[in-house]
């Protein structure tokens, strides 16, 4: 039984990080029990693809909370329609329209890990179209890379409702945005529970997280190096990667990586990557050269 | 023994499960000191907990010595050589050095203090 309706405006969003900012604001609104949601876009001129993914996961969480939520799709503008359609938002939410192939990648939700949806995916629908041009050895470097942050997201963070995805394909830049991300606990809490220092702060949480050899779960096994695989492909592939976790916020970019703590919070982990179509880039640096193997 | 890794798991080595898999096979021909060659041919796509189960794990198990006299790696493509390469050298560190959790866990604590 719903106990509260709420309608949301949902403004203008890029993917800087004023813009995920406006994001977990929307979140923040919609944390109550059984609370009807309607999503209004009367303010909103443009939608990229972390939008895109955040909005399906947001409307997934209402629903998995008891409540219920609506697109009100009559308040959305032309060029905002034309993508929602294109890239398979509407018809996931019922709105009997699309998708069709265009530069959108599809919006996906999985509520649990399913190797043979997403490779199919990542593979077919992301970079298997012929419009980008990159090489099957360049596509499956990105495909494997891209892998561990599912890996990651369904491993660690405990969402109730999945993981959820958009992507977005730029073909005069020669660029490939995707953004992952799911509604679970987040890595600050994972890290400061496995490492019981409840005090250490966001930003050292995810720094922690990047380092090769550092995982939560240890199995027995030597384990953790997803995220230093994917923080690495990044650099190589001069791509951006941003990730924002609790009040953590953390960027790969030119080389560099930074953290740091900002004053918005989103409980979950959202994961926005850059990769360049760029043959030149793409093998990582083996540590170790010699013939041995171990 | 010899695997054709595409025909044991496919074109994708990407999760633990299919690394588990492999593992399951090699480890007793390993420990009995037979050679095993893991053919490549045909996958393209490879991830970090692949590798791990099917050998990262292999080091709990016979020294590194013995696991480079016995195993031959053939046709991996230099992404899978590179991810399986770092993967081995995490390792070696995690299974050779006990306090190789404690020192990981120890940058937390030098983060805490610097923020």
């Amino acid at each position: 039984m719903s106990f509260a309706r709420r309608v949301l405006s949902v403004p203008t969003i890029n993917d800087d990080p004023p813009d995920f900012d406006r994001l977990f604001r929307l979140w923040s609104q919609v944390n109550d029990d059984s609370l009807d949601v309607e999503f209004n876009f009367t303010s909103c001129r443009f939608l990229q693809q972390n939008a895109v993914s955040f909005l399906g996961g947001l409307a997934r969480l209402i629903e998995y909370r008891g409540g219920r939520a609506t697109f009100n799709w009559d308040t959305l503008r032309d060029n905002i329609r034309t993508n929602l359609i294109q890239n398979g938002f509407m018809a996931c939410f019922g709105a009997r329209r699309g998708p069709w192939s265009g530069n959108s990648i599809p919006y996906q939700e999985y509520p649990t890990r399913n190797k043979d949806s997403i490779m199919a995916y990542l593979k077919g629908k992301w970079l298997g179209r012929g419009w980008v041009s990159i090489s099957p050895a360049l596509r499956d470097a990105i495909v494997g890379t891209v892998w561990e942050i599912y890996e990651n997201a369904f491993e660690h963070s405990s969402s109730s409702v999945g993981v959820f995805c958009c992507g977005q394909h730029y073909p005069q830049l020669h660029l490939l945005k995707l953004c992952v991300l799911d509604f679970g606990v987040g890595i600050p809490s994972n890290v400061r529970l496995f490492s019981k220092k409840e005090t250490i702060s966001a930003a050292a949480t995810l720094r922690w997280a990047f380092r090769p050899g550092t995982t939560t779960k240890p199995n027995g096994m030597g384990r953790g190096m997803g995220l230093d695989l994917l923080k690495e492909f990044v650099k190589v592939n001069q791509g951006e990667l941003e990730i924002f976790s609790h009040e953590g916020y953390g960027q790969i970019k030119e080389g560099r990586e930074r953290y740091v703590d900002r004053h918005t919070f989103f409980e979950g982990t959202v994961l926005n990557i850059t990769f360049k179509c760029d043959e030149s880039y793409y093998h990582l640096a083996s540590e170790a050269q010699e013939d041995k193997l171990f | 023994m010899k695997i054709e890794v595409h025909t044991l798991i496919g074109e994708d080595c990407i999760t633990l499960d299919d690394g588990q898999k492999v593992h399951d096979l090699i480890l007793p021909e390993l420990k009995a000191g037979r050679p095993v060659e893991l053919d490549f041919q045909g996958v393209g796509v490879f991830a970090s907990p692949f590798f791990n189960a099917a050998f990262g794990q292999l080091l709990r198990d016979l020294p590194g010595d013995d696991l480079n006299r016995l195993i031959k790696v053939t046709n991996l493509n230099p992404v899978g050589m590179s991810v399986l390469r770092r993967v081995i050298e995490n390792s070696k560190k995690y299974f050779s050095d006990p306090k190789y959790r404690r020192i990981v866990n120890k940058v937390l604590d030098e983060q805490a203090a610097n923020a």
